[in-house]
């Protein structure tokens, strides 16, 4: 029997996830509601959470971006990301997650391009914008749509 | 570097049937690569040099595995290195769909280290930008379809199918496309159908339809082209009123009919039971509603069909979660 982590959590999501469907007329416009809410739970988490005190003041360079993701992920999973990949593009860091939260045991067909776990970059952006960081963070695949993990990508301003 | 090309390039690193990319100098220098194998580079740069002064979309049969090369702008080639087996169709398509993302893109000349030779990048740069206005066509690809059917007949057909509009055709991610009567006619350059269609979906079109086969479903066209599945289905139900492609029909009157009319353009968002596990294993009693767990019907559906109470049906769902049922989400039109 799959376990779910959280059912709690996940099940307000998917509640979200389906009003936002029902209510977007196209792939687009759900992936910025779902990052809509993100930014708004992000400042309810940056306010409640010890990521102020656990990250450095100034962040700037991009292991500081790095190093505040990984602070971000132990609040709020109390886990790492499988990887945070600073090298391959630059200008911008790349997170994968192999058991994201969000998605779990989520399938979905012929939806390509939407981002079930378009949450979290609302949630990160807006934790990036308290830090003093210009960033832009859009889901570029998720497990909900059959890729093998999840992956965020964090453009650096 | 613009910001997103790298969210162009993503595609193709995610990409199972590619193998490796790189964005090049207009002389062949790889500027960004991903796994592209270094003992390809030579002949790239040797192909590219060979047609530099008509460098259009182009494919080299490597032993590693099929190479397309297409210009981006003046400065800039894009070379993908796909596996062996892909159908040289969807390799280009493919490459174009990057090709696509990378529109409007303004990508800055290749940096300092990049002119030593400038005197030389120079000359290429000119002769490829006299002709960087014929990228868009692509002889590769149009030399492959035949034109089967005199014009004369083409014209009177498509004089009948014209008074269908798109609603009257009925496409879902599974449906399968078939081709038409005037699906050559649509794939020939500078035929009214084709430029008809380039004006309203560009080489969108185009390589949707080159992936009608029969035998591909709207879903696996737009996943091999990393398209949503709204914009292919848009497309189709257009083709099919100009007699392109074959699609269902609406019957009129349905309930479905009614239903799409009166949600949003995405569909309505449905989660499906589907069973994938041994049949033999469900006792009795809760067959008949495994059983129709097809992932296509939803829960309410099974319910009525069956004519048993919904909590009794969703008992049997959960029951089965540890054998093989999972809910797939999915929009229905």
């Amino acid at each position: 029997m799959p376990k779910v982590e959280n059912p709690l959590l996940l099940s307000f999501y998917a509640y979200y996830v389906d009003k936002v469907l029902s209510e977007t007329s196209n792939i687009d416009e759900a992936n910025q509601k779902l990052r809509d809410l993100g930014h708004e739970i992000g400042q309810q988490i940056y306010l409640n959470t010890e990521i102020v005190e656990k990250t450095k003041d100034s962040v700037t360079t991009r292991e500081d971006v790095a190093k505040l993701i990984d602070v971000v992920y132990k609040v709020l999973y109390d886990k790492k990301p499988d990887d945070v990949d600073m090298k391959t593009a630059r200008g911008s860091v790349r997170i994968s997650d192999k058991d994201c939260v969000w998605c779990q045991e989520v399938n979905l067909e012929g939806m390509r391009g939407f981002g079930y776990c378009e949450i979290f970059s609302g949630i990160l952006e807006t934790i990036l914008e308290f830090k003093g960081v210009d960033a832009k963070v859009f889901q570029e695949m998720s497990r909900a749509t059959g890729a093998e993990m999840c992956t965020w990508n964090v453009r650096l301003g | 570097m613009s910001k997103d090309l790298e969210r162009a390039l993503s595609k193709l690193r995610f990409d199972d049937q590619v193998l490796g990319y790189s964005l090049m100098t207009k002389v062949g220098r790889p500027f960004v690569s991903f796994a592209f194998p270094d003992e390809l580079f030579p002949r790239v740069k040797d192909s590219i040099n060979l047609y530099k002064k008509d460098l259009r979309l182009m494919t080299i049969d490597t032993d590693k595995g099929l190479v397309v090369l297409s210009p981006v702008d003046d400065n800039w080639i894009l070379t993908v290195l796909y596996v062996p087996e892909l159908q040289l169709g969807l390799a280009i398509a493919k490459t174009k769909n990057v090709l696509r993302l990378l529109e409007g893109i303004e990508l800055p000349p290749p940096p300092e280290e990049f002119e030593e030779s400038s005197e030389e990048n120079l000359q290429v740069l000119e002769s490829i930008a006299v002709n960087a206005s014929a990228v868009e066509e692509t002889p590769t690809v149009s030399g492959t379809i035949a034109l089967d059917t005199p014009p004369t007949i083409l014209e009177a057909a498509s004089a009948s199918v014209e008074k269908l509009s798109p609603e009257d055709f009925s496409v879902s991610p599974s449906t399968i496309p078939e081709r038409g009567p005037q699906y050559s006619t649509s794939l020939t350059l500078d035929s009214n159908l084709n430029s008809e269609m380039k004006t309203l979906y560009r080489n969108f079109g185009f390589d949707v339809l080159m992936l009608v086969d029969g035998r591909n479903t709207v879903t696996n066209i737009a996943d091999s082209m990393f398209q949503p599945t709204d914009r292919v289905i848009d497309l189709l139900k257009w083709s099919a009123t100009r007699g392109i492609i074959i699609v269902p029909r609406v019957v009129e009157g349905s309930v479905e009919q009614e239903k799409s009319r009166s949600s949003g353009s995405m569909g309505k968002y449905v989660k499906c039971p589907m069973f994938e596990g041994d049949l033999e294993k469900v006792s009795g009693d809760d067959l008949t509603i495994i059983r129709l767990c097809d992932g296509m019907k939803t829960p309410e559906q099974i319910a009525e069909v069956t004519s048993l109470p919904m909590p009794k049906v969703l008992q049997a769902l959960a029951k089965y979660r540890k054998s093989g049922l999972k809910m797939i989400g999915r929009t229905i039109k």
